[in-house]
């Protein structure tokens, strides 16, 4: 298996699901990525190639391929599928604008939360709800949500706020970028900030199920973690709004999702 | 992870245009009449349109952006230069999607301002051209994306010109992407029964083409 997978090109599946970017838009960013960190890596030239998919379900057919061994995820996709996907966590990445890590915060229409059980029967919306263990485990672990809270996924943030000011029946969880930027909305006032995660990590570089040697997976980690520090990758990074990238730290309570 | 090719998604616009005035061969010299000067930005959105080589298209972003600011020294109150300002930059954030936020909040200005000097020109384009930006670039708080204020602008453009195609396509777009799945379907299908009673033109094949393919994606 080792033999034939160094004898062919790896791939490495992007997907951000709820982001905006289609695929052609974002692909000849990931490709110039892939070929940057696979000279880092001293990986042959063309040894690594890239592809993106903006959907879930896209990014997880992808990722079955039997040329994929490396997935570039957000910590959601992360923790959802980490599983069933054997994903070994390989560098984390450093988002320009956010860091490494980033708090996600829970917004409900002001002063009609006073604690979880106020959910009952409420929907939550998010970027990241595609991925409910994510929403219940990882970023609302020690809050703990009703059973019967709906988590949906919406690309359709600002409507979703709209209604919840409206007083509608739910709440929303909202990223680092999207909790900053709510003081800018018109009608912030009938909004209130009542829960924050804990620093999750942004995003996360893993190898699928073992399908890379560990010299070439080490390889891949150095050559990572040096992208942000050679002048000439600042253009390649700064496509993706990277920065760089750091050893991965993922939190103790989702190493087993 | 904010991939940032999003940008071309709110250029997809052009085709939406009404077909100007009889094609002008360019380059326009910028010493053209208003008239001029806004058929060739025309030109250089519909060349953008077709044209796969990034450099050419940062080029034809840069004459149309001449041309647009020609025209808005000719007539800084017109429609068709502050519309043909706001399809210019387009192009430019097309061009250049690291400003392409900034660009397109500018571009949803000079859309306004064409509105309120003139709603009907190019078949109620201001409204139709704001529609979609406003349905397909990203949303808050990456983009100036607005779903809801993008079905607004498309229902103007509808009751403006209810019987130009593109406005029932931006329309449909703009009800599908808000979750009215039968509005989308009625709106494309009067949409492509409209342009299949036009005359025959590459314009009303693709309108044809666009409503055909949203309805067997429904």
């Amino acid at each position: 298996m080792s033999t034939l997978l160094l004898a062919s090109v790896a791939t490495l599946v992007f997907c951000a699901p709820g982001y905006p970017g289609g695929a052609g838009d974002a692909q000849p960013f990931v490709e110039q990525f892939a070929s940057a960190a696979a000279a880092n890596a001293g990986w042959p030239a063309g040894s690594l190639a890239a592809v993106y998919d903006p959907t879930e379900q896209g990014g997880l057919a992808k990722l079955a391929g039997s040329d994929a061994v490396l997935a570039f995820v957000p910590y959601a996709f992360f923790f959802q599928h980490a599983a069933e996907l054997h994903l070994t966590p390989l560098a984390q990445a450093d988002v320009v604008g956010i860091g490494t890590q980033e708090r996600w915060t829970l917004v409900a229409k002001a002063g009609a939360v006073k604690g979880p059980a106020s959910l009952t029967g409420y929907t939550l919306l998010s970027v990241a709800g595609y991925a409910p263990d994510f929403v219940r485990r990882a970023a609302l672990d020690a809050w703990p949500l009703p059973r019967d809270v709906k988590i949906e996924p919406t690309g359709q943030l600002l409507s979703a706020l709209r209604r919840i000011a409206a007083g509608e029946h739910s709440v929303a969880l909202l990223d680092q970028t999207q909790a900053a930027a709510l003081p800018t909305l018109p009608f912030a006032a009938q909004l209130e900030a009542v829960r924050q995660s804990p620093p999750l990590p942004v995003a996360i570089v893993a190898v699928i199920a073992a399908r890379l040697p560990a010299a070439r997976a080490r390889a891949l980690q150095s050559g990572l973690l040096k992208m942000g520090h050679a002048a000439g990758d600042a253009d390649t990074l700064g496509q993706l709004h990277l920065k760089g990238f750091v050893l991965p730290q993922i939190p103790a309570h989702t190493s087993a999702p | 992870m904010r991939w940032t090719g999003w940008a071309l998604a709110a250029l997809m616009v052009t085709g939406c245009r009404a077909p100007l005035r009889p094609a002008e061969p360019h380059p326009i010299p910028m010493t053209g009449t208003v008239q001029e000067l806004a058929a060739a930005i025309d030109a250089d959105a519909k060349r953008s349109d077709h044209e796969p080589d990034s450099k050419i298209r940062g080029e034809l972003a840069a004459q149309a952006s001449r041309d647009a600011a020609a025209c808005l020294d000719r007539a800084p109150q017109s429609a068709a230069c502050l519309y043909g300002r706001a399809i210019a930059l387009g192009l430019e954030a097309r061009a250049h999607p690291t400003r392409a936020g900034e660009l397109l909040n500018t571009m949803l200005d000079s859309l306004g301002n064409a509105e309120a000097a003139d709603p009907g020109y190019d078949e109620a384009g201001p409204a139709r051209v704001r529609a979609l930006v406003l349905i397909r670039a990203p949303g808050w708080p990456l983009g100036p994306g607005d779903t809801e204020a993008g079905l607004a602008a498309a229902r103007r453009a509808a009751t403006l010109r209810p019987q130009y195609p593109p406005n029932l396509l931006a329309l449909a777009e703009a009800l599908s992407k808000t979750g009215n799945s039968s509005g989308a379907r009625e709106n494309y299908e009067r949409a492509r029964a409209l342009a299949q009673a036009l005359p025959a033109s590459e314009d009303r094949d693709g309108w044809i083409h666009e409503a055909g393919e949203a309805l067997r994606r429904q």
